[in-house]
């Protein structure tokens, strides 16, 4: 806007600011009168603007605080108890700095696998206030006080103004409080001195950085992790690539929208140019109503979208465990969902204003239709853009050691192409309807006609469904081919009803550090931690699994190894011991083992796969663990068993004692598997972690990694919503196109039937050519990646897609398409009788 | 001066075997205060020849000059203010952008021009009361009469200092009456100063005009001559064409 | 024009004397039809003796003699309104004539003939027009009157536009029945009612 106004100040002829006044004016006014029109562009545009408020503020809130359990300190120490040594850090740390200590003693809550936790905390201590919040009452001010979280008062039917005897002292509950960081945290609240045999001593601190070297002496001191922080792929940047990835559809599927509009005011803006409006006016009309609908659905859609964060916010504060601020959102990601928005509209209607200023005035004063612009039909660029897409994507194998020699810019780059290869390919497509069409029947034929001829419009709704398709296609491919290989496992790690139990070290989530000469945080070499016995870990083990009213399967890890290559991936994953204890948990009975069989495995194929020998033994002599001398079996006979976990971090893969015996190989129980009947809970899994924290185990439960099938259905999914979404926009507005067609149709004794068919086979071909445009773009990008990417799995690994999930993109979602568009299809032209005033 | 002069301007159309020619070798030159009709049949080059005057179409040959400035040669943008200075249009049927009042139509010209709002909102209204409108000046078209919408048109081709009103079957959607209204008011501002030219198969509102030019397959046959005074026709010895 | 019928209109308005009517029926046609003046006085004695108008008889000078309408004279006007005028004889047409005649003969340009009557007529109606444009005080009965005269005389003016058109389109495409056109069009027009 602003070089406008600088050129137009430097030639006043062009009318200067009344004039570009006067027709966003009339922009402003048309966009009033015909909003029902743009209501489909308007929609998508708030919908992806709400929808990404709302996603990306969800994403970005979902992880807990980056100073969960610091609260405003930089530092913090924990002891097991008041030790001599806890009593002189503090006393240390006080001199040095400021101090706040917090005291718990973990009690169990009777009947239940539940624990809470008495805690005296200084509610108004220097460091603590993020981690603790009122929501009822007061804080305790004196011995016989004592607030509680609501899950206590629940758990021990209390309420303000109640006694309880906790701590061995009856406290009257005087409020109702809560850890707004955590909350799970279940806790009772009492003034500082009141605990007094603490099971854990925090010390939150701040002192200068060059006292943290002497504090840090025989004591472990955290920071909080700026995992975050140091991650690329943090929830901010992804919804952004989808927020540039959805307008780019938007701009896209827009610009046919915009396209009909221009059309339909043609004579409007012949009118203009013949009372002298310049080509420049006349852009700014088409391009300033494409930019109102912008921002009036940038502003909808901020609304909706904070609307529904304020709506989801109190259920997704209890879902996330901690709270969460109402303005707490990503507001980068929003003002530029905000931003981009806007440009989309903008772009997406610029085109056809630059096109409306190129028809004559007398053609576009006469109203009559303009002749179908003659877009290039050859196929030869999206071929080109294709081909330099398939041979970058083979260049680019090198990134994960396969055969190719290049890398990610390739990779990048060879993606990039594939949007403009489609996109000049979609015209050529368009054209290959007419002769399809040629022994329609007549309302088959018009339709199909109707969508070569008019290719401006019809070709970018083309585009974007089959960009919609390909991103899903790629996906699907990209799923099937990783996840069809047996030797690199993928999948989700394990059940939900199962934990697994490993030897922790160091404490999980706690980075010993200390600051160096430089004053920079640095890790601390060689730090002296006690490491817990075997048969202290089985035992913590067992708690755990006691706590959880779970069975416990004690996983031996051999001094064993599989090593093999299938489609240029190597074997990955644990192997454990078939002992007897295993087998009987998942139920297999010593008849169904061949007694022949080295390896029993869940993975399916993995009989077939041949040279994957079995190495055992070390020739370390350092190694810890005792076994015969080292060896390999080239063809171990290894036994599909279903009956094993397929987890990736479950044994699902076992070698058998008659191996262990036959080879002389050692093994020792480093891991647990925790089975329950049912899913575990959140709090479940959180009482397991505490109790793991104090045992030096670590908990992994199931993780977010979806199954193969689960991703190729959410592609899949996914490529058909955008697919529809777009036919459900694009379709009325290429029939809009023709919509005094229809009128003459009608006129001429035309039923219902008809109309049906023309919006029907519309839908339906608009929605195949695009289907097959994808997964064809789709196809030639896999392979150019396969094919010299082997780590993959090569070429072959194509071999095992999801037949059935194409099929569905191809046929299932262009018959939904016609259907949806033959029931919606039967109304009747609103105005048969007269052309409304334009 | 002429306010318009065309000077042998041909416009073909086509090329090859599909080659017509719309009109060919046009002489016209029309005054300020005069109305002149071009009559013909349909085909005959009449709108061809009007959107040649207007600047809306180049001539393939021939020149046309526009109150002394020849627009051949011109640029879009000073074609555009030539139009938007000098030259004021009326259509048949479509006259008016539907999302603008009354008045907005009127003053559009004059704010494409950098008047400002205020100042044009001004003049619109002078021309609407002029043709008495002036109640009807925050109507939307689609609120108007035919007839109205017609003469808000003219209003609006003869806002401000424009004196080429081009006219194309500007009664032509409208019963007698109200194309007779039209034809009054443009002949009104053709007394304003205004040059008309109104291009029309009708001779009822031909007869409105001081000089009727008759076109034929894109040439210009006939012209009737000086109108005689009104005494003449009352003058029972006046020949009988009947 | 039925002058006789215009005077019983101007008696249903009431008694009037006979100058007094002959200055109205002048009136009201506008000066567009200037009649003589004896016939006004022929006429009002015709409808006296057809006993549509009464006299009262006292002055022998017929522009002193005051006039009123009788009940069968006011019957004739109002039966004389809702009669349709007798258009089904076609009139003998000098112009269709001429352009027939020009038609026929090989020396003589049609389209010129066609023009120059197409001209002279649009020149007639330029002056009607200008009759209506100059007249500063509205008045109806004249406005109607020259309307009648410009819708007539445009009536011709299309029928030469479509006489052009029919003639251009025959020289183009001659075909049988073209050639047959003359006796045709004389046998139609004879046999009509």
């Amino acid at each position: 806007m602003d070089d406008f106004r600088l050129r137009s100040e430097r030639r006043p002829s062009e009318g200067g600011i009344p004039a570009r006044r006067a027709v966003t004016h009339w922009a402003w006014r048309l966009f009033r009168r015909e909003w029902r029109q743009q209501l489909l562009i308007l929609a998508l545009i708030t919908v992806a603007v709400a929808a990404t408020i709302l996603g990306s503020s969800v994403a970005v809130n979902n992880p807990p605080p980056k100073d969960a359990g610091f609260g405003t300190a930089p530092y913090s120490a924990s002891f097991a108890s008041y030790s001599a040594k806890a009593q002189t850090f503090i006393a240390k740390a006080a001199h040095l700095g400021t101090v706040q200590v917090i005291e718990n003693v973990t009690y169990s809550i009777p009947g239940s696998i539940n624990t809470y936790q008495l805690r005296s905390q200084d509610a108004r201590g220097p460091f603590g206030g993020p981690m603790l919040s009122l929501i009822n009452g007061h804080y305790p001010s004196s011995a016989d006080e004592v607030a509680v979280t609501n899950g206590v008062a629940s758990a021990f039917h209390l309420s303000i103004g109640k006694t309880w005897k906790v701590g061995g002292v009856n406290r009257d509950v005087v409020g109702i409080v809560q850890n707004p960081q955590s909350l799970l945290d279940a806790f009772a609240l009492v003034v500082p001195g009141q605990v007094t045999n603490p099971s854990q001593v925090t010390a939150l601190f701040d002192v200068p950085a060059s006292a943290i070297r002497s504090l840090s002496e025989g004591v472990q001191i955290s920071t909080p992790a700026s995992v975050a922080a140091s991650n690329p792929l943090n929830p901010e940047t992804i919804s952004l690539a989808a927020l540039v990835l959805g307008m780019l559809l938007i701009a896209l599927v827009s610009i046919g929208g915009f396209t009909v509009l221009a059309q339909r005011r043609m004579r409007s803006i012949g009118m203009l140019e013949s009372i002298g409006a310049t080509d420049r006016h006349v852009r700014l009309v088409v391009s300033a109503n494409g930019t109102v609908v912008g921002i009036v659905g940038a502003i909808l859609g901020l609304i909706i979208g904070f609307a529904g964060w304020l709506a989801y916010r109190p259920s997704f504060e209890q879902s996330a465990h901690h709270l969460i601020g109402v303005f707490a959102l990503p507001w980068i990601v929003v003002m530029l969902a905000i931003v981009l928005a806007v440009l989309a509209a903008y772009f997406a209607s610029s085109r056809p204003a630059r096109a409306v200023t190129k028809i004559p005035i007398v053609h576009a004063l006469s109203g009559r239709p303009a002749p179908p612009r003659q877009i290039h039909r050859s196929a030869v660029p999206g071929v080109v853009f294709l081909v330099a897409a398939f041979l970058l994507l083979g260049y680019s194998g090198g990134t994960g050691g396969g055969n190719g020699s290049g890398g990610a810019p390739e990779l990048l780059l060879g993606l990039v192409l594939l949007t403009p290869g489609l996109i000049l390919l979609a015209p050529f497509f368009l054209s290959l309807t007419e002769r399809v069409s040629r022994r329609a029947p007549i309302a088959a034929r018009l339709a199909l006609r109707d969508l070569a001829r008019y290719r401006a419009r019809s070709g970018s709704a083309l585009s974007a469904i089959s960009i919609g398709v390909l991103i899903s296609v790629i996906v699907v491919l990209a799923a099937a081919s990783r996840f069809s290989n047996v030797l690199d496992y993928a999948g989700p790690n394990l059940d939900s009803n199962q934990l697994a139990l490993h030897t922790a070290f160091p404490p999980h989530g706690v980075n010993i550090v200390h600051r160096n000469a430089k004053g920079q945080l640095v890790p601390v070499p060689n730090q002296k931690t006690e490491t817990a016995t075997p048969a202290q870990l089985a035992a913590g083990a067992g708690q755990i699994a006691k706590g959880l009213n779970a069975h416990l399967v004690a996983l031996e890890s051999p001094n064993a190894f599989l090593s093999g290559t299938q489609g240029g991936r190597n074997w990955s994953g644990q192997i454990y011991v078939a002992t007897p204890q295993l087998l009987r948990a998942f139920g297999i009975k010593a008849s169904e083992i061949n007694p022949k069989a080295d390896v029993l495995t869940s993975r399916p194929g993995l009989s077939g796969v041949s040279g994957l020998a079995m190495g055992y033994g070390t020739n370390s002599k350092k190694s810890v663990l005792r076994g015969g001398p080292a060896g390999s079996d080239r063809h171990p006979l290894i036994q599909e068993i279903s009956a094993l976990p397929s987890g990736t971090s479950a044994p699902n893969t076992v070698i058998t004692e008659y191996a262990m015996k036959r080879f002389h190989i050692s093994m020792s129980t480093s891991d647990w598997l925790v089975v329950g009947t049912q899913s575990f809970t959140a709090a479940q899994i959180s009482s397991a972690q505490l109790t793991a924290s104090t045992a030096q185990l670590q908990v992994e439960s199931r993780n977010d990694i979806p199954s193969g099938s689960t991703i190729i259905n959410w592609a899949t999914l996914f490529g058909i919503l955008i697919a529809l979404g777009v036919l459900a926009m694009s379709v009325g507005l290429v029939r809009s196109e023709t919509s005094s067609d229809l009128r003459t149709l009608a006129a001429t004794g035309a039923s219902s039937y008809t109309r049906r068919t023309l919006t029907a086979v519309t839908a339906g071909a608009l929605g195949f050519l695009g289907a097959l445009l994808g997964v064809v773009g789709g196809y030639i990008a896999m392979i150019g990646w396969l094919r010299s990417n082997s780590l993959n799995g090569g070429i072959s690994a194509l071999k095992d897609v999801p037949f059935g999930d194409l099929m569905l993109i191809l046929f299932g979602m262009p018959a939904l398409a016609a259907i949806v568009g033959w029931l919606l299809a039967s109304r009747e032209p609103a105005v048969m009788g007269r052309q409304p005033i334009e | 001066m002429s306010m318009l002069e065309l000077r042998s301007v041909s416009k073909r159309y086509g090329q090859g075997a599909n080659e017509v020619d719309a009109i060919s070798d046009i002489d016209l030159a029309v005054e300020r205060g005069s109305l002149v009709a071009i009559m013909g049949p349909s085909g005959s080059g009449k709108s061809t020849l009007l959107t040649i005057a207007g600047s809306l179409e180049e001539p393939t040959t021939g020149e046309v000059v526009i109150d002394g400035a020849r627009v051949s040669g011109m640029s879009r943008n000073d074609k555009a203010r030539l139009r938007r200075r000098s030259v004021g249009y009326v259509f048949q049927d479509f006259n008016l952008l539907a999302g603008l009042t009354a008045v907005e139509n009127v003053s559009l010209p004059l704010e494409l021009d950098g008047v400002s709002m205020k100042k044009a909102r001004a003049q619109g209204m002078v021309a609407l009361e002029g043709l008495g409108l002036a109640d009807r000046a925050e109507s939307f078209p689609d609120q108007l009469s035919g007839g109205e919408r017609q003469r808000v048109a003219i209003a609006r081709a003869v806002v401000g200092e424009r004196s080429l009103l081009l006219a194309d079957e500007p009664s032509g959607a409208l019963d007698s009456v109200n194309g007779e209204a039209v034809m009054r008011m443009i002949l009104s501002a053709c007394h304003g100063g205004v040059a008309a030219v109104v291009v029309t198969h009708d001779a009822k509102l031909a007869s409105w005009a001081d000089r009727v030019v008759f076109l034929r397959d894109g040439r210009a046959v006939d012209e009737t001559l000086p109108p005689p005074s009104p005494e003449e026709l009352l003058n029972p010895d006046a020949p009988n064409p009947a | 024009m039925s002058v006789r019928h215009s005077l019983l209109a101007l008696l249903s308005e009431g008694p009037k004397y006979g100058f007094q009517l002959r200055q109205e029926f002048e009136s009201s046609t506008g000066e567009v039809w200037p009649l003589n003046v004896g016939q006004v006085y022929t006429t009002l004695q015709r409808l006296e003796r057809d006993g549509l108008a009464q006299s009262d008889d006292i002055e022998e000078d017929e522009r002193q003699k005051n006039y009123r309408i009788t009940e069968k004279g006011g019957e004739e006007l109002s039966r004389w309104l809702r009669t349709p005028p007798d258009l089904s004889e076609p009139p003998r047409d000098e112009l269709v004539i001429k352009v027939l005649v020009a038609s026929r003969l090989a020396n003589v340009d049609v389209y010129e003939v066609i023009q120059l009557h197409r001209r002279y007529i649009v020149q007639l109606m330029q002056q009607w027009t200008r009759l209506k444009e100059d007249e500063s005080h509205f008045d109806l009965a004249f406005a109607l009157a020259v309307d009648a005269e410009l819708f007539r005389l445009d009536a011709v003016v299309r029928w030469l536009d479509s006489a052009d058109g029919r003639l251009h389109r025959a020289t183009i495409e001659p075909t049988p029945e073209n050639a047959l056109a003359l006796p045709s069009i004389r046998r139609r027009t004879g046999t009509h009612r």
